[in-house]
């Protein structure tokens, strides 16, 4: 596969729960170290569309291709996939009856195979890179807010994914709690992974997207760089959501 | 949220658990206990014949009693592992024999089945009684677990299950690695429970030839014509052993609290 192909492939995505169309036929795609942040209003799909990347939902109709594979075609094995493509939630999610430390290895030594000694080591590191080496050994339950999603991270890192997906990771988070989850992706975007992010931050998206997408409704609305975005939407719809939250 | 307490199952026909707060000098678990250690001590001491003679006479059917708990509560909790998730399966026909196979179990009476099981069963194999009465008593009890393991795992946060399946786990892997550890200290109050009652309920099958402490009772009393006495003294062993129980259970699970909350 050539570098400049496409890392994700949505082509006219669309997932219904019942009568309403969470997702209305979206199409995007996403190059290998891009980093994408998805804005708009609750109930818009942005959650939803980012939850079918990795097939956590299942869309009713359309495409999905991650890293050159269908992800809806069943002779693809989903958790093969789902091994390059790490996820951080908004609610953390971390396994509360392991560690830090074991919450980074489990997947590792059990999914990839590596040897314990390997696994913590490199656990070891990502929980540096992510600022809390000190809290290796404590249990999620008595980690804060900001530290526990940190370690969400690093948990996802650990697998060596191609892309990682984060869904709202602030937006359980006490306001001062905020700064510190964003330094740390901010680092991430830097090192070149591939990004998408639904968020509300627009700080974070001004700052580290090199492409912003708004949804609303299930569709997307306006896409384009955090320039034209911010400054010169073209859309009513996008004017009217940036003046409600910036 | 992942790390909000489990919620708690009220299945209670086993024993009252002592909690922390329950063993103070006059609590009822103190007072049962030492009460009808007291009372045993003192008819033995006091009146040796016939409660000394009684006493000497049941130690075989004590021991039978817990083998039959225990050999039923092992097959009970792997049935009830299976059945559990069996009723959570997304495969429809294992569901409904899951299913079906608790909602039978639990509308029959545990005397009516013990007797239906042994009969049947010896219709069609010679087994032992011990082992009739251990299969039946599994069943049974397999039914009331898987109950209680399905509860266990659907208390556990979708987000678990979320995390784990993203991380790259299937299904299987997501349930023994992730849910099951978890589902554990949310199962382990219920099954303690479930153990205590078992340990009462293994009385029935005295009826079924098995020569449990009941049992033994019974063949004593007949040949005595000393019931009264006899029956009290059963009466004693079984609340000590359920009182004994019951504060083992409620040890282990203070020992299991809650990962990492002081």
């Amino acid at each position: 596969m050539e570098k400049s192909d496409p890392i994700i492939i949505i082509e006219n995505a669309c997932k219904y729960f019942g009568q309403l169309k969470a997702v209305n036929n979206v199409s995007l795609s996403i190059q290998p170290g891009e980093k994408v942040v998805i804005i708009g209003p609750s109930g818009s799909g942005k959650s939803t569309l980012l939850r079918s990347i990795n097939r956590l939902e299942e869309i009713s109709s359309g495409r999905i291709v991650v890293d050159g594979l269908d992800i809806m075609d069943k002779s693809n094995d989903i958790n093969k996939i789902r091994m390059e493509v790490g996820m951080v939630f908004q609610s953390f999610n971390l396994f509360p009856h392991k560690t830090a430390l074991q919450n980074l290895t489990m997947a590792p030594i059990k999914l990839r195979k590596m040897a314990r000694e390997q696994a913590e080591e490199i656990a070891l590191r990502l929980l540096k890179k992510v600022n809390i080496q000190d809290k290796a050994h404590a249990y999620p339950a008595q980690l804060s807010g900001g530290q526990q999603q940190r370690v969400a991270i690093a948990r996802a890192l650990a697998m060596n994914p191609k892309i990682m997906l984060f869904d709202e990771p602030t937006s359980a988070l006490d306001p001062e709690m905020i700064g510190e989850v964003l330094d740390v992706m901010k680092n991430l975007a830097l090192e070149g992974m591939t990004m998408v992010v639904v968020t509300h931050e627009m700080g974070f998206a001004r700052e580290v997207a090199d492409r912003v997408i708004f949804m609303d409704h299930g569709a997307v609305v306006e896409e384009g760089t955090p320039e034209h975005f911010f400054h010169n939407p073209t859309h009513e719809r996008t004017k009217l959501f940036l003046s409600q939250i910036l | 949220m992942s790390h909000e307490n489990p919620k708690v199952i009220e299945i209670s026909d086993g024993a009252a658990i002592p909690t922390k707060k329950d063993f103070g000098l006059f609590s009822a678990w103190r007072i049962a206990f030492f009460g009808a250690l007291l009372v045993l001590i003192y008819l033995v001491v006091t009146r040796p014949d016939p409660y000394l003679r009684i006493v000497k006479f049941l130690p075989d059917g004590i021991i039978v009693t817990f083998q039959v708990t225990f050999f039923s509560i092992a097959l009970a909790l792997l049935l009830g592992l299976i059945t559990g998730l069996g009723r959570i399966s997304r495969n429809k026909i294992i569901n409904a024999i899951a299913s079906t196979y608790v909602e039978v179990v639990r509308g029959i009476p545990l005397l009516v089945q013990l007797f239906y099981i042994y009969y049947a069963l010896g219709r069609f194999v010679k087994v032992p009684d011990m082992v009739a009465a251990v299969v039946a008593m599994s069943v049974c009890y397999g039914a009331y677990m898987g109950e209680v393991f399905r509860a266990g795992i659907e208390s556990i946060d979708k987000g678990q299950t979320e995390a784990a399946r993203s991380l790259g786990f299937n299904r299987r892997q997501t349930m023994f690695y992730v849910i099951l550890p978890q589902a554990w200290r949310t199962i382990l109050p219920p099954v303690g429970n479930e153990f205590i009652a078992l340990l009462k309920d293994t009385s029935l099958v005295s009826i079924l030839a098995v020569a449990d402490l009941l049992r033994r009772g019974r063949e004593f009393a007949s040949e005595t014509f000393a019931y009264f006495e006899t029956y009290t003294v059963i009466a004693l062993i079984y609340l000590l052993i359920t009182l004994i129980l019951s504060k083992l259970v409620s040890l282990m699970e203070e020992r299991l609290n809650y990962y990492g909350k002081v």
